[in-house]
């Protein structure tokens, strides 16, 4: 008879709690359910998974600690950590994105806002829409607001965004909300006269900056003029401003983030370099994404994910360096994960939890007054699509809106305990996906994420980020620690007398 | 003429029909028989290329139809 | 064990790609789903050869298919139906946190109905299914009870 060889013991069952593990810098990271990790040898992780783990040696206390043994688990802690992840569930939309028009008086060969031309004014939102944009967005149930002014470029629209902050002030009188406002802006319509306004009435900043000039202006083409010089130049301007205000200049600022292109990833440094230069203290290297003119010059733009995640390692062992050295500037997507993985906290970045932020987390509204699940969803709005076309301002109300089939699907696809690979990946808690990225690129809501480009990015950050933490190197702990902690901008809160 | 066949245990005989009823009017003759386990329709437009669009739609819309039925 | 080639069969006369997908390993449910994500991009058909077996003939719907294109459209199905049975899978075994997670979210988001809501809510005479009778007068069940024996007990007299 054939004697079998018996390749492994049989893995205790009853020793460890779920847990889900993936091999990371030659290390075992493991993590549980409530988003606790440990990073284990091969052989702490073999004695580990057998259940071979003596009590009172420094490895059980390590596991028991982060509730990986059994005969340990709290589950009241891990209640607590659940709770703390989900707490974004509690309420609905904070972010509403208002398209105040698609005129736009710049050329981004990656636009995925397909702006229109200067003359194209029936893009304006008209006075009455933005009213009822307003009146929709205070019924939502979530105590923050934030109002995202976005285009085109929403400078051209520069009195309905006044009309709309004002409104919304009104309305705050009686709601009583931690309402805020931003814009994303490229700068290069911005004046004294507007900035005082903005400035005064507290309106945050933010705008795109690809990198030193050739690059930018490369990219973003502004007719009879630089692109890169004009949006540097206010960056620097309103950096001032707020100086001249007193207010803390490591926590005001113009926020810039950048999309990275296919000519950006060999300039990983320049990059850096030039956030660093106009005082920016964050940096979000965003990829390109498959929408608006994206995608018809995804030739030109695009690239694989490796090379982005090649690109994205370079850039922010570049800044880990530079803060080592003194220099503070964070990376944004590193943050948001670092949040979650180190401080056991949701940032509610809308695009990266589970559900996803689509419809319950923002919703936007076009300059017509379509209201739409997401930015990404009004994207595919002006590509053709309306699958996440979800009412009109004034007709539609906050419930049904909130109750849409559509909204219930993209909670139900962008749920990770319902995705496939998501399920039994590591990085479920702390990971999201995109419904309508998956719509886009895949035909289905649900998505493959084998095949997901967003997926890839993921990841790969991630696993860069656990490899880091790995290297047990004290100073990378301490700046990742430094990237997590989140101080309140409460000068711009409008309920604040500050 | 091109023939497709609708599998009874895979798609329903209403759904077969309202693919067929809209569109009809972009086809010379659809055609409907029965089989005991299919649902049959022949089609006919005015030049191959345009039948095969036709018959191609018609077993799209019975599949969305039947799955959207079926949820 | 079989290879994409063999399960997949091209007819390039026809500009289609067809698989055979054996029953026992993909759900109906699964199929379905993955044709209807392929409904954009292709003409889809569904046969059955034989009781343990389905069909799906992929066809390409405008011009001549760049080489390697239909097998490529046949690989891209093959993963999607085994997305769609395994999410099935999943959706069974994690219903109740998928269910719990939903409604949290959903409910948080509407937040609790106002007097208006509440008007147009229809509260029909059946309120709920009640398959113990637990909302049913006395009367109601054993009055039907009885007429019910009595009805049966003139049909076996006949």
């Amino acid at each position: 008879m054939t004697q079998l060889v018996q390749l492994r013991k049989q893995l205790s069952s009853s020793f460890a709690m779920p847990f889900k593990h993936r091999d990371v810098g030659g290390k075992v990271l493991v993590t549980n359910t409530e988003g606790e990790f440990l990073l284990l040898t091969p052989d702490e992780f073999a004695s580990f998974a057998r259940g071979d783990v003596a009590k009172g040696t420094p490895l059980y206390t390590r596991l028991a600690e982060r509730n990986f043994v059994r005969a340990e688990a709290s589950s009241d802690r891990m209640l607590q950590r659940l709770r703390a992840r989900k707490r974004f569930l509690s309420w609905g939309p904070n972010l509403h994105i208002v398209v105040v028009t698609l005129r736009c008086n710049e050329t981004c060969v990656y636009c995925h806002a397909s702006r229109a031309d200067m003359g194209a004014t029936h893009t304006d939102m008209t006075p009455e829409v933005a009213d009822a944009t307003v009146d929709q967005i205070f019924a939502t149930t979530s105590p923050d607001v934030t109002i995202e002014f976005q285009g085109g470029e929403p400078l051209v629209a520069f009195d309905t965004v006044k009309r709309i902050v004002e409104r919304a002030r009104q309305k705050n009188e009686t709601a009583g909300k931690r309402l805020e406002f931003t814009m994303v802006s490229n700068l290069s319509l911005m004046d004294e006269e507007k900035l005082a306004w903005l400035v005064e009435n507290k309106v945050q900043l933010c705008t795109s900056v690809d990198g030193p000039e050739h690059l930018h202006d490369k990219q973003r083409k502004l007719v009879g003029g630089s692109a890169h010089a004009a949006a540097t130049k206010w960056i620097r301007r309103i950096n001032e401003a707020y100086v001249a205000m007193g207010l803390d200049p490591t926590l005001y600022h113009v926020e810039a983030l950048l999309t990275t292109t296919r000519d950006a990833l060999p300039r990983w440094k320049e990059i850096v370099d030039t956030y660093v230069d106009l005082g920016c203290r964050a940096l979000f290297l965003r990829p390109v994404d498959p929408f608006g003119f994206a995608d018809r010059t995804a030739p030109r733009v695009e690239y694989p994910r490796a090379e982005y995640l090649d690109f994205y390692r370079s850039a922010v062992d570049y800044m880990i360096d530079l803060n080592k050295r003194g220099v503070e500037i964070l990376e944004r997507f590193a943050a948001i994960f670092l949040t979650k993985i180190l401080a056991g906290e949701d940032p509610n970045f809308l695009d990266v939890r589970s559900p996803c932020g689509a419809g319950i987390g923002q919703i936007a509204y076009n300059y017509d007054g379509k209201i739409f699940t997401c930015d990404e969803g009004r994207m595919l709005h002006e590509m053709g699509d309306d699958a996440f076309l979800l009412g009109q301002v004034g007709e539609t109300r906050y419930r049904d809106v909130m109750s849409h089939e559509t909204v219930r699907a993209l909670a139900i696809a962008s749920n990770l305990d319902a995705q496939p690979d998501c399920v039994n990946c590591t990085y479920q808690p702390y990971c999201g996906v995109c419904p309508v990225h998956n719509h886009k690129t895949q035909g289905s809501i649900f998505g493959r994420m084998r095949e997901s480009s967003l997926c890839a990015v993921h990841k790969g950050i991630q696993d860069y980020l656990f490899e880091r933490i790995g290297a047990d190197d004290p100073e990378i702990l301490r700046v990742f620690s430094q990237w997590t902690t989140v101080r309140d901008r409460v000068h711009f809160l409008q309920t604040c007398n500050v | 003429m091109i023939e497709l066949r609708f599998h009874r245990d895979l798609y329903r005989g209403e759904s077969v029909d309202a693919a067929a009823k809209a569109l009809a009017p972009y086809a010379t003759t659809i055609d409907r028989a029965e089989e005991p386990a299919h649902w049959v329709l022949r089609v006919t437009a005015s030049n191959p290329e345009r039948e095969r669009r036709v018959a191609g739609e018609i077993a799209n819309r019975a599949l969305g139809i039947t799955v959207r039925g079926a949820g | 064990m079989s290879s994409l080639s063999e399960i997949a069969s091209v007819d390039a006369a026809q500009r289609s790609v067809a698989l055979t997908v054996d029953a026992s390993l993909y759900p109906l449910g699964a199929v379905y789903g993955a044709a209807y994500v392929f409904l954009d991009r292709c003409y889809v058909l569904l046969d059955k050869p034989d009781a343990a077996h389905v069909r799906v003939t992929l066809s390409w719907k405008k011009g001549e298919p760049p080489e390697g294109a239909l097998v490529a459209m046949a690989g891209e199905f093959a993963n999607e139906l085994l997305s769609c049975a395994w999410r099935a899978k999943i959706a069974e075994e994690s219903r109740a946190v998928i269910e719990s997670t939903t409604a949290r979210a959903l409910s948080g988001a509407m937040g609790a109905p106002s007097l208006d809501d509440l008007e147009k809510f229809e509260f029909g005479d059946e309120a709920f299914e009640d398959p113990l009778g637990i909302a049913m007068s006395w009367e109601e069940k054993y009055g039907k009870n009885k007429k019910a024996a009595e009805e049966k007990k003139e049909e076996a007299g006949k």
